[in-house]
């Protein structure tokens, strides 16, 4: 059975209980209270989880295919704010919309014009950025989200919030489809070797265009939750969640260069980074502290994941 | 001359390797001479490989020790064994392609000048490197991706004698060759021999080991089995040694038939570029139709045109009677076509290398193995054993990385990828490259079978014995067109040599007149 637990996800998950044991020791010393191992704090931050969860989720599709998306962070504002401009019943539609036309733009560059996802993300994110501050005149929007928006980020008529239920209704199609349909297959068949894929009669396009669709997608959702959960849209929200989504992808163990990992890794590190970032805060840590600290977890995490495997290409 | 009671240059005692639980090399002793070609000979598995990588320092053995000119010596890394004068000449070539072949050839050394590269002394250095292997007609400012594979292979030799050898390991480096170049080839490793270099020389090749070796060891799962002087074995001894079973007639019988099978595949006047043009031919169902010629004549530019890998392919592709737009590698494998093409590099185009063998078999098929969208594990696993099981495919577990394997092996997964799509119509592009004899031989038998049973086999070969064993028709294909159609008895070496130079056969008939 050990063999079914994969050794990143193994790390990243006693990381997670040495920074919860750090910070409740820190907090005992220092506030005599152990907020950390606190159901009340933990779900709270399962909550917060969410947002960077679906984010990542979605970013793992693409970089399983070596590519990357640098476009998620204003696809998010982009989804959150023409939602709420909408407002109403196509609050949603409209959001997801944005989300599935960025994917094509994204999946069409890179699949068709072979221009790299690092450039072409990058330049849609500029071109998005440009076109919400058009929209909005480069000020706060002043529409607010739906109830539905705010009820589905934070409702929890199960008890536990609507967002972490949706981040977990998102993660089990995507594990369902990485692991049991051809598609998921192909995913990581073409960030193996995608002439090999290629050759094999597969539609390696399709393949590229339906991943960028899904991780688009994903952000757009993840932009109108936001939106509920801040009852407004707001410039610049989604550029906190860009290097965290890579981060918890890559700490979760998939490989940047594609072709290898495991979803459960990702919720993980998605949790990992979260944690982190909240320990860090908590402990009254100064800003470039905690971007030092931050910086350097992730990098002593793959420093770890490197010495394990190496496959030979 | 050299008689092997002289103190070696290199030897080997007890050398012994492990990987995991795989056992590479057991106790292997082994020496090599001064001015001396050595082959050595074995299937793919049988720790040729590791013994190369232990020579030249890529991994260090268990147990065992190594002595070189009468010292012993470690090798921790691959520097370690350049500074002593050892150099290889890898399979899978090292050059870098987007560099020129001037840097690449001086890539370890380059010559500086205040402790800047001199590029005109690093050019002059190339240029004097590429005259010795013959090849003055490389410009050394080109860029590696530019050459053919072949070409890029004579650079590969340059480099290594660049680093001035004592020593050289030559695996598998005649593989991607033409004709022509490998009689420079022999010529410049006999006068390196004669100038007292050691040569370690690794080849499937039965007729290149007698042309040029003169010690032989065998290998046969990890050990080694025998060494002898040229000449001392019959080839039969040789074969049986490797493989250690019987051997047997290499290629299948040819069916006899009296009139041509229905065409499965018929072409009409296809041309690509200025690659191909007017080309025509056409494949029955039951039959293996050869490609040959000299290398780069279009035959590789042929089958990926016929699987919708080119753009802008012109004239006309019929299946089964019925024209056929194929513009995509997946509506190649569709079932109205029904193709394959098993690629010429099976490393990059055929196989995803760290995913499981299991993923790599059913990659192909995956779509016809569904559920609604659901894969079907139980007949995805069924149909993979079967397959498996019928080529006879060697692996640990169904699961390891498809990297693990043998290079035979890793054929027949590419193989069993696509027999899994059903197909009626099967290109090959160079299949037996670099793989052991016995792997061959069940390849020949498996194309003949496939054969029998109804397939169409187009079949591009750069080893003339292979077209001649195997092949119903040979096409032979000159500049892009087709220059001669070889059938039955006339299919000979002489007859393909005459013809790929585009010779009237007359020409070729003369000499034995």
């Amino acid at each position: 059975m050990l063999k079914s637990i994969d050794r990143p996800t193994l790390i990243a998950s006693s990381f997670i209980v040495i920074i919860l044991l750090a910070g409740t020791v820190y907090t005992v010393i220092t506030q005599g209270n152990a907020t950390f191992i606190e159901p009340a704090y933990l779900l709270q931050q399962l909550k917060i989880a969410a947002f960077l969860g679906i984010v990542a989720a979605g970013m793992m599709m693409v970089i399983l295919l070596g590519h990357i998306d640098l476009s998620v962070a204003w696809t998010i504002a982009a989804s959150a704010m023409l939602a709420t401009a909408v407002g109403g019943a196509w609050a949603i539609p409209v959001g997801l919309g944005v989300g599935l036309a960025v994917g094509l733009v994204n999946g069409i560059g890179v699949a068709f014009l072979r221009v790299p996802a690092m450039i072409f993300t990058l330049g849609v994110n500029a071109v998005l950025r440009g076109l919400m501050v058009m929209l909005t005149g480069g000020f706060a929007p002043q529409a607010d989200a739906t109830k539905f928006m705010i009820w589905l980020a934070t409702g929890r008529p199960l008890g536990i919030a609507n967002s972490v239920l949706v981040w977990a209704v998102i993660s089990a199609a995507l594990v369902f489809m990485l692991t049991r349909t051809p598609f998921g297959r192909y995913i990581y068949a073409v960030g193996n070797r995608e002439a090999a894929t290629y050759l094999s009669g597969i539609n390696t396009r399709l393949v590229l265009i339906g991943s960028f669709v899904i991780c688009s997608m994903c952000a757009a959702l993840a932009g109108l939750l936001i939106a509920g959960y801040s009852s407004k849209a707001f410039q610049a929200m989604g550029d906190a969640y860009l290097l965290p989504a890579i981060a918890a992808v890559v700490v979760g163990g998939t490989n940047i260069l594609g072709g290898q990992g495991r979803y459960s890794g990702t919720i993980v590190g998605t949790i990992l980074i979260v944690l982190l970032q909240s320990v860090l805060s908590v402990a009254q840590m100064p800003e470039a502290g905690r971007q030092v600290i931050y910086g350097l977890v992730i990098i002593v995490m793959l420093l770890v994941y490197g010495r394990g495997s190496v496959v030979r290409a | 001359m050299h008689s092997l009671t002289q103190a070696p240059f290199l030897s080997l005692a007890g050398i012994s390797k492990r990987y995991g639980g795989v056992r590479a090399l057991a106790n292997v002793d082994f020496a090599c001479q001064r001015g001396s070609i050595h082959a050595v000979l074995g299937e793919n598995g049988a720790g040729k490989s590791t013994l190369i990588k232990i020579i030249s320092g890529v991994v260090q053995p268990d147990e065992g020790t190594i002595t070189l000119d009468g010292h012993a010596v470690t090798f921790p890394n691959p520097q370690a064994a350049n500074a002593a004068g050892i150099v290889c000449i890898f399979q899978e070539l090292s050059l870098m392609p987007d560099l020129s072949v001037a840097d690449n050839i001086g890539i370890t050394s380059p010559p500086r000048r205040f402790g800047l590269i001199d590029r005109r002394a690093q050019r002059r250095r190339a240029e004097e490197l590429l005259a010795r292997v013959g090849c003055e007609d490389i410009n050394p400012l080109m860029r590696v991706r530019q050459l053919p594979l072949s070409r890029r292979q004579m650079v590969e030799i340059a480099k290594a004698l660049g680093r001035n050898p004592k020593l050289l390991v030559l695996d598998e480096a005649t593989s991607a060759l033409t004709a022509a170049d490998v009689d420079k080839v022999y010529a410049i490793l006999h006068g390196l021999r004669d100038a007292g270099l050691s040569l370690l020389y690794i080849s499937h090749r039965m007729h290149e080991i007698d042309a040029l070796a003169d010690t032989c060891s065998v290998f046969r799962n990890g050990q080694h089995i025998d060494t002898f002087a040229k000449g001392a074995r019959t080839e039969e001894q040789i074969v049986q040694m490797m493989i250690g079973r019987e051997w047997r007639n290499v290629y299948p019988p040819k069916p006899v038939r009296n009139e041509r099978p229905a065409p499965a595949l018929e072409l009409r006047d296809i041309g690509w570029e200025d690659r191909l043009s007017g080309i025509s031919l056409t494949v029955g169902r039951g039959e293996i139709v050869g490609l040959g010629g000299l290398d780069g004549q279009g035959q590789r530019e042929l089958l990926l045109a016929l699987f919708g890998v080119l753009r802008g392919v012109s004239g006309e592709i019929r299946i089964n009677g019925e024209r056929r737009r194929i513009s995509s590698p997946a509506e190649a494998k569709h079932e109205a076509v029904g193709m394959a093409l098993i690629p010429e590099d099976r490393k990059t185009e055929g196989l995803m290398l760290p995913m499981s063998v299991r993923d790599n078999i059913s990659i192909a098929a995956l779509g016809s193995m569904t559920h609604g969208i659901v894969v079907d594990r139980a007949r995805e696993s069924a149909r993979i054993e079967e397959i498996a099981a019928k080529l006879k495919i060697k692996f640990g577990n169904i699961g390891d990385a498809v990297a693990t394997l043998s290079g035979g092996n890793q054929q027949k997964v590419v193989i069993a990828k696509w027999l899994l799509t059903g197909a009626r119509i099967v290109l090959l592009n160079d299949p037996t490259r670099g793989i052991d004899v016995g792997t061959k031989q069940e390849i020949y038998q498996l194309l003949r079978d496939l054969a029998d049973s109804g397939t169409a086999i187009l079949f591009y070969s750069t080893d003339y014995d292979e077209l001649i064993g195997c092949c119903d028709r040979v096409l032979i294909l000159y500049d892009g067109r087709i220059v001669r159609e070889l059938e039955g008895a006339d299919i000979t070496e002489a007859n393909i040599v005459a013809s790929s130079l585009n010779l009237s056969l007359d020409a070729a008939k003369a000499p034995h007149a």
